[in-house]
């Protein structure tokens, strides 16, 4: 990010090719449209090199991931004709795992681990994570009393950080 | 005041925020809970790691034409940008991106309308013209509303959240600093009698009067988050009082709280 800073531009592209599948698979989950995903993923990485001073630190893999998943939010909420209210908050940006911890996890590691979840757990987590809505819009997709739904999601999200184990447990 | 929810019940919330499905309205609920128990910060510190773990489940290949495309048209407007030091300067501070794109976006949409007002020859059509431009001023100025509030939104909570905050406990809630930013976050606020209001008092290093701040009324909740516009690093305490409504210049019931700032 040094680099980028100093407007390296071989260094932007480095970055790119190691992130932009990351940044096209969240927005394509999230999205379901090829091209609104390719659009923001160019609107991500034109942040990073207009705005590096953005990322202050931790995990780039976190960060870059909340940027895409916030800017996904935008293009629903664009699409979207429901009241604002409805849709969930933007996930801060600071703070979270260090990219040392990050490292450590990858992609089959996480898969392995929702896999141990209980069925109806990981499908409200997934369908969470990806679908840009709100808890109570997911107990009304799921047909989940809402007090459900929220046990759930914290029961999930408790059982996911120890079956990630170290790193995510502090 | 409504029932107030059970810490069971704000560990929910504060799972479903970490998670990124919680509404936009009670994120202040949750902001609030979040500034005064440590607990509930940990928590949401490791289950926010733990959701942003589920991210890297999502990268998958991008077919290579698609790939080599998309690269193709960032680094073109990378390259142009990177010869350009002006370009930089012109792209403005990082917190104004989020909308720049799209503000640019209906200026020249506007741009576009007046270019083809010119080709108009009849009152009727510029009236609708006219009309038209009003809207998309109205729909530029509402995005940029929106904008700010969801940029100050998220520092709001990543502040109240943040592991190297102070934290001053008073009555009913919490003050909390982070760097030179300083919010009220209180929980259990009754709401304030007819025609009065809430008001912050800020009193600067070596200063001897108070200076008057925001005012505000708590939700239904007793709920009040509050970010007052003020360099925190320039101040030695903050206090609370209850005013006639539309606030007073100076003081005129006893403090709620008064906090000096360490």
């Amino acid at each position: 990010m040094d680099r980028i800073r100093a407007r390296d531009v071989s260094a932007f592209e480095a970055l790119y090719d190691g992130y932009h599948r990351l940044v096209f698979g969240i927005a394509l989950r999230m999205l379901g449209d090829l091209g609104a995903a390719e659009d923001v993923t160019q609107t991500v990485f034109m942040k990073i090199w207009t705005a590096p001073e953005a990322f202050r630190g931790g995990s780039f893999t976190a960060w870059v991931s909340r940027v895409a998943r916030n800017r996904a939010l935008d293009v629903l909420r664009s699409r979207s004709l429901r009241p604002e209210t409805e849709l969930p908050a933007e996930l801060p940006l600071d703070g979270g795992l260090d990219e040392d911890v990050f490292a450590r996890i990858d992609a089959e590691r996480v898969r392995d681990a929702l896999a141990t979840l209980p069925a109806e757990q990981r499908a409200l987590i997934e369908l969470g994570f990806f679908g840009g809505i709100t808890h109570q819009e997911l107990a009304r997709r799921t047909e989940t009393p809402l007090g459900t739904v929220k046990t759930r999601v914290r029961s999930g999200l408790r059982k996911l950080r120890d079956a990630l184990g170290e790193g995510v447990s502090r | 005041m409504n029932d107030a929810p059970t810490r069971e019940e704000m560990m929910e919330l504060v799972a479903l925020y970490a998670l990124g499905v919680l509404p936009r309205d009670q994120a202040a609920l949750v902001a609030a809970f979040l500034a005064a128990d440590d607990d509930a910060r940990a928590e949401y510190h490791a289950l926010r790691a733990t959701a942003d773990a589920i991210a890297v489940t999502a990268a998958e290949p991008v077919d290579s034409a698609r790939s080599a495309r998309m690269k193709e048209r960032l680094s073109a407007r990378i390259r142009a940008d990177a010869a350009s030091p002006a370009a930089r300067r012109r792209i403005g501070p990082a917190a104004g991106w989020l909308w720049a794109a799209g503000l640019t976006a209906a200026a020249s949409l506007l741009l576009a309308i007046i270019s083809s007002v010119q080709v108009f020859t009849t009152q009727g059509q510029l009236a609708q013209a006219n009309r038209r431009i009003g809207t998309l001023q109205t729909q530029v100025a509402q995005a940029q509303r929106t904008a700010q509030f969801e940029r100050q939104e998220r520092l709001m909570i990543g502040d109240l959240a943040a592991p190297d905050a102070k934290r001053y406990d008073v009555n009913d809630g919490i003050v909390v600093v982070r760097g030179d930013r300083l919010y009220l976050a209180l929980s259990k606020l009754p709401p304030p009698p007819k025609g009065k209001v809430y008001q912050a008092w800020t009193l600067a290093k070596g200063a001897k009067a108070m200076q008057p701040s925001v005012t505000f009324a708590p939700n239904a909740e007793g709920v009040a988050v509050v970010a007052l516009p003020v360099d925190a690093s320039r101040l030695g305490a903050v206090a609370l009082s209850v005013e006639p409504d539309g606030g007073s210049k100076a003081p005129t019931s006893k403090p709620t709280f008064v906090q000096p700032l360490s």
